[in-house]
């Protein structure tokens, strides 16, 4: 009996040959099909990849030879027998041309007929196993093709710079973002490390490349690439290693770092500008401090005692400014606790007034409330908002006329619970205006020389201010005075 | 004994600074900002010019020394500053600021009185 029981299309216009044959057939174990005339043949046929065709020559509606063109046309792998009582070469030359397997004449015996569908059996196995492996290489080709390309969409779309060196320094590789960032119109594949190239990468490369051992460490090296900070880069240097462990070649990544070199340099101007800020007030303590222990400076009792509370006033700024700055670290930091509760604007300010009593009464400044009633609350860590009322507040008196005013307005508009401080103070130059929130900045002219600040309540303002999605702006007219407004949302 | 001429926006300063250098026998002047920097340098004529460099004004101390040496004022100029070469701003004498020292604050009185001698004895 066979494994697989071969399917088997008989095709003959014969029915006791037909019958005949199918009867044989199946009990020999294959799987029997019959077609009575040609154009059930080719029907059958094309429909089914059947394993073998037996397919006679002369038929009254349509040729054999044309049932088989037809038959292998769809299914090349169907072996096709041909058999006929009226062999000829002719149609034997035509019938091998169009594919056929072999050639039986009939009338044919059984064992006949048993033995050639053995052998068409065998090559049947052999195609769809050749077609099968066929198959099976087309698809790893295209898996590796498909690898490859997508492979090179990836570099391709990596942002940052890749380049790749062989041993030998020559480039092997590079994508588009390797270009932008080293400033180069053009590299070739094959070329030399170009002579363009910055001279801290071509360092590194030949480090790798000429040393007699397999180096495994990266390096990385930052670079100007165009002047005044415009265009930073990292590059990082690996290598690639042979499976022997001898080099390969070398990787370059190229990172642009223009915003961090940035941020850096913001960073260490903010630190310069607070060391400048902290040291200021020591030098002046160191000063007094040192001509008070200088035997060769005689100091009457009462200029002793004018410089140490003098150095006392310059401590006491020094610890403001400490800790203006560590709130301004701890908001940038985000690690500030917040506790966030419904608060009553009118009750906010009330109670900072309070707190400010002293320094009101000491100016002679007087405070007109105009609030709204049936204030909406807003929400808002209170610490901090204290913390803005205070600081506009203290500014409206510190910069204020002597016996001058501050018009505290508190009103809802839209969704905004809106703040208006007035002052009748000194105001502002336009130049002064500008600079307001920033650190450390300070309005400098004969009016502000003796009023002491840190230079931070505003830009703590500012940020406190926007954190919670609010506005501040100003207004102000040089020697009138100044109005700060702040917008508070109420929905959040 | 030498004039010397202290400018610094910082009051506290302008009296230590100016103490240690009159008990060492100086006459002092002082101005607290360029403006009067300015005057008191052309009304005294003093032998240095002890200038601060921040002073937060739009014309500062750089200003200052740069529009001395233009009108050839060559008295010699320590200049006095509380910003680190460390951060930031990198500075040395003479680059591009036409002094003939640097000094940081805070800087004890025997160092300033070093410099103020030795830049007087160059001159």
């Amino acid at each position: 009996m066979l494994e697989n029981k071969p399917n088997i299309l008989i095709v003959d216009d014969e029915k006791g040959l037909r019958l005949g044959t199918q009867r044989l057939l199946e009990e020999e174990g294959y799987e029997v099909t019959t077609a009575e005339n040609g154009y059930e043949g080719i029907t059958l046929g094309t429909a089914c990849d059947f394993d073998i065709a037996i397919i006679d020559m002369k038929m009254p509606d349509i040729d054999g030879l044309d049932v088989l063109g037809a038959i292998k046309k769809v299914f090349p792998n169907t072996i096709c027998i041909v058999a006929t009582a009226f062999a000829s070469y002719d149609t034997a030359i035509e019938a091998t041309r169009l594919g056929a397997f072999s050639y039986i004449p009939k009338p044919f015996t059984p064992d006949e007929l048993i033995y050639q569908l053995k052998l068409a059996h065998q090559q049947r196995t052999l195609l769809l196993e050749a077609e099968k492996l066929k198959k099976e290489r087309e698809a790893q080709m295209l898996e590796i093709a498909n690898e490859k390309s997508r492979l090179n969409t990836i570099i391709k779309s990596i942002n940052d710079g890749v380049l790749v060196f062989n041993r030998e320094g020559k480039v092997v590789y590079f994508n588009s973002s390797a270009l932008k960032y080293l400033n180069l119109t053009e590299i070739k594949i094959g070329d030399n490390i170009p002579d363009e190239f910055p001279p801290q990468i071509s360092k590194l490369l030949n480090k790798y490349i000429s040393s007699e051992e397999f180096i495994g460490k990266t390096y990385t090296t930052q670079i100007e690439v165009l002047p005044n900070g415009e265009l930073f880069v990292e590059a990082a240097c690996s290598p690639i290693k042979n499976p022997d462990k001898t080099l390969a070649g070398v990787v370059v990544v190229i990172r642009n770092i223009t915003e961090l070199k940035k941020v850096e340099l913001i960073k260490s101007q903010f630190v310069s500008m607070v060391a400048h800020e902290l040291k200021t007030p020591m030098a002046a303590v160191q000063g007094f401090l040192n001509i008070m222990l200088d035997s060769q400076i005689p100091l009457p009792y009462e200029k002793q005692q004018e410089y140490l509370s003098r150095s006392v006033i310059r401590l006491r700024s020094l610890l403001d400014l400490v800790n203006d700055l560590l709130d301004i670290s701890r908001m940038e930091l985000k690690t500030k606790q917040r506790e966030i509760v419904e608060i009553d604007m009118s009750e906010a300010v009330k109670s900072t007034l309070l707190i400010l009593e002293l320094d009101l009464q000491k100016k002679g400044v007087a405070v007109i409330e105009q609030f709204d009633e049936k204030l909406p609350p807003i929400k808002a860590d209170i610490n901090e908002i204290t913390r803005v009322i205070t600081n506009i507040l203290s500014n409206a008196i510190k910069y204020n006329k002597d016996k001058g005013t501050i018009t505290v307005t508190l009103s809802s508009v839209q969704n905004y619970l809106v703040m208006k401080v007035a002052d009748t103070g000194i105001g502002m130059k336009p130049e002064e205006k500008t600079n307001l929130f920033q650190e450390f900045f300070r309005a400098k002219n004969e009016k502000t020389r003796n009023i002491s600040g840190t230079g931070l309540g505003l830009t703590i303002v500012k940020r406190i201010i926007e954190s919670y999605n609010g506005k501040i702006e100003v207004e102000s007219e040089y020697g009138k005075g100044t109005l700060f407004t702040i917008l508070f949302p109420i929905n959040i | 004994m030498a004039l010397i001429a202290i400018i610094d926006d910082d009051p506290d300063i302008l009296e230590a600074s100016g103490l240690v250098l009159k008990s060492k026998g100086y006459d002092v002047v002082t101005a607290n900002n360029p403006n009067d920097g300015y005057r008191i340098i052309i009304e005294k004529a003093p032998q240095l010019i002890i200038l601060d460099v921040m002073m937060d004004e739009p014309d500062d101390g750089f200003f200052l020394a740069q529009k001395l040496r233009r009108e050839n004022i060559s008295t010699p100029i320590l200049m006095y500053t509380s910003i680190s070469k460390t951060v930031g701003l990198d500075y040395d004498k003479g680059e591009m600021i036409p002094v003939d020292d640097f000094v940081e604050k805070p800087i004890s009185p025997e160092q300033l009185v070093a410099k103020v001698q030795k830049l007087l004895l160059k001159k």
